[in-house]
């Protein structure tokens, strides 16, 4: 008898509850967009370590922006983006997102590097239910679980991480060794990696950490080597990779390497490593199909520099802009009376879609999956050219 | 009408604003609302210990951590309830801030400053490293605060919190410093030989003036947790300590006053350079140097002689030993501060 | 299996290789310790000031190379003195705006701050200028980057470069204070201001090129570990932190403890590494300084007696 009473008593109120959300979903919420502009924000550093993967992703979006605006804007509305620094840090970042949401008032955000710092703001994304496209974090607990208003164009640490082991043992490793920097940026990897070989029922033949900044890894290396490992999963910037790859052509030792899209630019790679052939067995993951030096991105590099005097098309500019364009075809899709709903949906429903960067179409599987990126390709020096050998399809 | 400027009424009438802000303002200024009052709790503590205790301890930010740090694992590990893990956080960070006053009995001056400067970076290192409790350098978030069946939500609650312990921790430190306790600090600062002949004991002070300033860190910590609703080593690296330092210095150092308004001051500056942005850490560095250049004994020394204050105790006015104008020979200089 | 296939695979690195190998690495990380330290003592026995922004020389001194070096094509060696030109030039700046108007009536913290606010400055300053591409920048190797056989062991000819360059600077930074006047008056002000200033030297001059002298090391030391870094603006601070670590280690008053400093910190490190855990690494350096200020507080080599009153 009172299971029935309070059977229906939660009835009642899961109804009440759908009639409250369903107003909610109706009242159309379109902060931030006006007949003639709309306003996007974007956090990243834009000073600071870490500074590339915030300011020159912004730029990259702007010159999407500035493209879409020169042809006239989407539904008659031109696209502002406005900026603010997160520091790379917690506070900062909560800071700039408050700023955005309520002060700026923007209509969605895109960007965030720095996967801490991503991660604090994600509670107040989804409380000021403003719509918000990552385009360099990596962190898995950004969008994962899914969140209604946050998708990722980037490749997420657990992809990457599946696909380095992967990688690896398709290409016959058998004792696989790991080398991290322990920060937020690499435990955002590094523990994806470890669950990836517990998936696959092995474990490392070594686990060994470096700084970001070392100047040596001779520790590292000979402890690798001692442990005969023959492949290395690398979650380090370019800088310790570097500094690892010249160690071990130093020792002697000659695995096979495993990086992933923090080593991003393999011309520039191969002049911080710095010795000749030592990149014969380097593989790595790009997020872009193209180097910047490609012929196929000559078009953005003119775009880079006449918007920004002075610099030279970075792989950094182009996650920017593969995170722009998608989300300039959202905005399309999101029709003439553009609100945040509705772009949220547009957003939802992108399938295959091709941008200029990324190696594999943009598919984002909402509600399940906000993880729109899911091809990681593999880049390699071949005759001294960085040269994109094939995209990992994850099993 | 300089009566009605008394600091003490400046103070009054800052926290009747601040108490009105969550009613009036949006999200983020009640958010930037809620780190000046942080700020605030921070200043004052470390400006026990280095403005009247002549203390130069560089761990404040590691203090700052401990206690985020230790309210949040206690929610996370045992789901201890905040009222509880907030008081517990600031005693952790007190406790180890106690620790670091052993040192102090051995040095002083830089030396004081580079084995507190080891200890917070070796905190750090701990907090980014021991993956099994403190969630290694990915953070972690703490649970989202109840506050039923008050009706308040988590910001709100937590800028009433934040609004609190501020009033009480710089009521307690104006009393604190007025009483016989400042006038030990100070005599502990000027001259730790002549404190002892007076019949203070240096072990108890400074023991004393750690512990203070590490429960103020501690309890500003607990609560930083609370407001960000996330808890990384990041927050408490060397650039937070220098944040600490500057709120301390641009305020004025051995004034409570002087830290409250160093306090909103950073903040708010920090908030404004947001319009530099590239060159952001050009415009903190350039307003670092300008208030320490221009305005050496702090905002607070200003108003001092532009609205005839007079503080209980305030700093030595004039050259101190602690200038590095004229090193005298190592072996028979007092170390600085 | 996998236990006796570990067993058989630690074969790959006999225990006298690792040994000689991690003694190698660790000289040649200190000999770069004891470098940025030599500039750190030499700023702070004179001024009792830790110079913060240190580690920015550093990285000033290495862009600025890289700059005459790489992009305007001026041989090597002339790019190397004008680059510690430069640097000794940044140095005085520093003087002039963060230390001289404070060091009458400041205290200490407050000395400090301006430097770490000139430390931001001079990144900042370094991201506009250097750093569109948002890469560290490759500093193009100075001989054959092969590694060669010596001593029994391979080592990257760089490395030989960085050691042997490392003791002519040090060897010159004795002669220069043993030999020249400007040396002198330095060691005379370091040691009484007030009875150099009696006997007509002009202190504040000596100051200002002490800290010139301090950034010219730390320049120096940047142009010969380019190839070695990489070069971004915020390579500074890692090493700044860590000379700071080699110089307190060695007393932060004498030079021959920065360099015994840097040394010992630089083995100890790759020891801590290759032995217990590559996790030590970045920490070892921060034990080491607690422990020594609790337990030799004058350091290795430190000149002063007693520091308590």
């Amino acid at each position: 008898m009172t299971a029935t009473k309070h059977g229906l008593l939660a009835a009642t109120a899961g109804l009440c509850v759908a009639a409250l959300l369903g107003v909610a979903a109706a009242r159309a919420d379109s902060t931030g967009v006006t007949q003639s502009e709309i306003k996007i924000g974007a956090i990243g550093p834009l000073s600071g370590p870490i500074y590339m993967w915030g300011k020159l992703a912004m730029n990259g979006v702007e010159a999407v922006f500035a493209e879409v605006n020169a042809q006239g804007g989407i539904h008659g509305r031109k696209l502002v983006l406005v900026r603010e620094d997160d520091d790379c840090k917690p506070e900062r970042a909560i800071g700039a997102i408050k700023k955005l949401a309520y002060d700026h008032k923007v209509f969605a955000v895109v960007g965030g590097a720095c996967s801490n710092a991503t991660l604090a703001v994600r509670p107040e994304l989804e409380a000021a239910k403003i719509p918000m496209v990552v385009n360099s974090a990596v962190a898995d607990g950004i969008t994962n679980p899914v969140a209604a208003n946050i998708f990722t164009t980037q490749l997420t640490a657990s992809v990457e991480s599946r696909a380095q082991l992967q990688f690896a043992m398709e290409r016959g490793a058998k004792n696989i060794a790991i080398v991290a920097q322990h920060d937020a940026w690499g435990m955002a990897r590094y523990t994806p990696l470890l669950e990836a070989f517990k998936a696959k029922g092995i474990t490392p033949v070594a686990d060994e950490e470096i700084q970001a900044e070392p100047n040596d890894a001779t520790a590292q290396i000979l402890r690798i080597k001692g442990k005969g490992a023959d492949s290395i999963i690398l979650v380090t910037y370019p800088k310790a990779g570097a500094i690892l790859v010249r160690d071990a052509l130093k020792l002697g030792f000659k695995p096979l390497w495993v990086g992933q899209t923090a080593i991003n630019d393999m011309d520039v790679f191969q002049k911080q490593v710095g010795l000749p052939g030592a990149l014969d067995n380097f593989f790595t993951i790009t997020a872009t199909r193209y180097q910047p030096t490609d012929p196929e991105m000559a078009e953005w590099s003119k775009r880079i520099k006449a918007l920004f005097p002075g610099d030279e098309l970075s792989v950094f500019n182009l996650n920017g802009i593969g995170s722009a364009q998608v989300m300039v075809e959202a905005l399309k899709n999101a029709g003439k009376d553009l609100t945040r709903e509705a772009f949220l949906q547009a957003m939802g429903k992108i399938k295959n879609f091709k941008t200029d960067v990324y190696p594999g179409p943009i598919t984002c599987n909402a509600p399940t999956s906000h993880q729109c990126n899911q091809s990681p390709a593999w880049i390699q020096i071949q005759d001294g050219k960085p040269t994109v050998i094939g995209v990992t399809t994850l099993n | 009408m300089r009566r009605l400027l008394s600091p003490r009424n400046l103070i009054f009438a800052l926290f009747v604003t601040l108490a009105v802000v969550p009613f009036l303002a949006n999200k983020y200024y009640v958010f930037i609302a809620n780190l000046v009052l942080l700020y605030m709790i921070l200043a004052v503590g470390l400006n026990l210990l280095i403005g009247y205790a002549g203390q130069l301890a560089f761990a404040n930010a590691a203090m700052f951590g401990i206690g985020a740090y230790g309210a949040g694992l206690l929610q996370a590990h045992f789901g201890v309830p905040y009222w509880l893990a907030l008081p517990s956080g600031a005693l952790i960070a007190m406790v180890s801030g106690t620790v670091m006053a052993l040192p102090a009995l051995r040095l002083s001056g830089i030396y004081l400053a580079l084995v507190t400067l080891a200890f917070a970076q070796f905190t750090l290192w701990v907090m980014s490293h021991w993956d099994t409790v403190t969630f290694g350098a990915g953070g972690f978030s703490p649970p989202r605060i109840d506050f039923g069946p008050l009706p308040l939500t988590q910001p709100n609650g937590m800028y009433l919190l934040s609004w609190l312990a501020a009033a009480g921790l710089i009521w307690f430190a104006w009393n604190a410093m007025g009483s016989r306790i400042g006038r030990a600090f100070v005599a502990m600062r000027d001259g730790e030989i002549a404190a002892q002949a007076l019949g203070i004991d240096l072990l108890r002070y400074k023991a004393l003036a750690f512990a203070l300033s590490g429960f103020y860190a501690g309890t500003a910590g607990a609560l930083y947790g609370g407001v960000l609703g996330f808890v990384g080593p990041e927050g408490f690296d060397l650039l937070q300590m220098v944040l600490h330092k500057a709120a301390v210095v641009m305020g004025g150092l051995g004034s409570i006053m002087g830290s409250i308004i160093g306090a909103v001051i950073l903040v708010v500056l920090l908030e404004v350079i947001r319009e530099f942005k590239a060159t952001m850490e050009i415009a903190f560095g350039g307003l670092l140097l300008a208030f320490v250049l221009f305005q050496p004994r702090g905002i607070v020394d200003l108003l001092r002689r532009k609205l005839g204050w007079d503080e209980r105790l305030h700093y030595k006015a004039g050259p101190d030993q602690t200038a590095p104008s004229e090193p005298t020979p190592a072996a028979t200089r007092k170390p600085a501060e | 299996m996998e236990a006796g296939g570990a067993g058989r695979r630690r074969q790959q690195v006999s225990q006298m290789e690792m040994f000689s190998y991690l003694i190698a690495a660790g000289l040649t990380t200190g000999a770069l310790y004891a470098l940025v330290a030599l500039g750190l003592v030499v700023v702070f026995k004179a001024t009792q000031v830790v110079n913060f922004a240190h580690g920015e020389m550093f990285m000033f001194g290495g862009f600025f190379a890289y700059s005459f070096h790489a992009m305007l094509g001026v041989p090597y060696v002339l790019s190397l003195f004008m680059a510690v030109a430069c640097a000794f030039a940044i140095g005085i700046v520093t003087d002039r705006i963060a230390f001289r108007p404070l060091m009458r009536s400041q205290t200490l913290v407050s000395v400090l701050l301006a430097m770490v606010g000139l430390s931001f400055i001079f990144k900042g300053i370094a991201r506009s200028a250097w750093g569109s591409s948002g890469h560290h920048i490759a500093f193009p190797p100075l001989i054959s980057p092969e590694p060669i056989m010596f001593l029994g062991l391979m080592v990257m000819s760089q490395e030989l470069v960085v050691m042997g360059a490392a003791v002519v600077v040090m060897v010159a930074f004795a002669l220069f204070f043993k030999l020249t006047r400007a040396g002198k008056f330095m060691q005379a002000t370091a040691n009484n201001p007030k009875a150099a200033t009696l006997v007509g030297i002009r202190v504040d001059r000596v100051y200002m090129y002490t800290f010139g002298v301090g950034a010219a090391v730390a320049g120096a030391a940047a142009v010969l570990m380019a190839p070695i870094t990489l070069l971004s603006p915020d390579i500074g601070f890692v090493l700044f932190v860590k000379g700071f670590a080699a110089a307190v280690l060695g007393g932060l008053t004498s030079i021959p403890g920065a360099i015994a400093g840097g040394i010992v910190l630089g083995l100890l490190e790759k020891m801590a590494a290759g032995y217990i855990h590559t996790g030590l690494e970045e920490v070892s350096a921060f034990v080491v300084i607690m422990f020594a200020m609790v337990f030799l507080p004058t350091g290795l080599f430190g000149l002063r007696g007693v520091r308590r009153v």
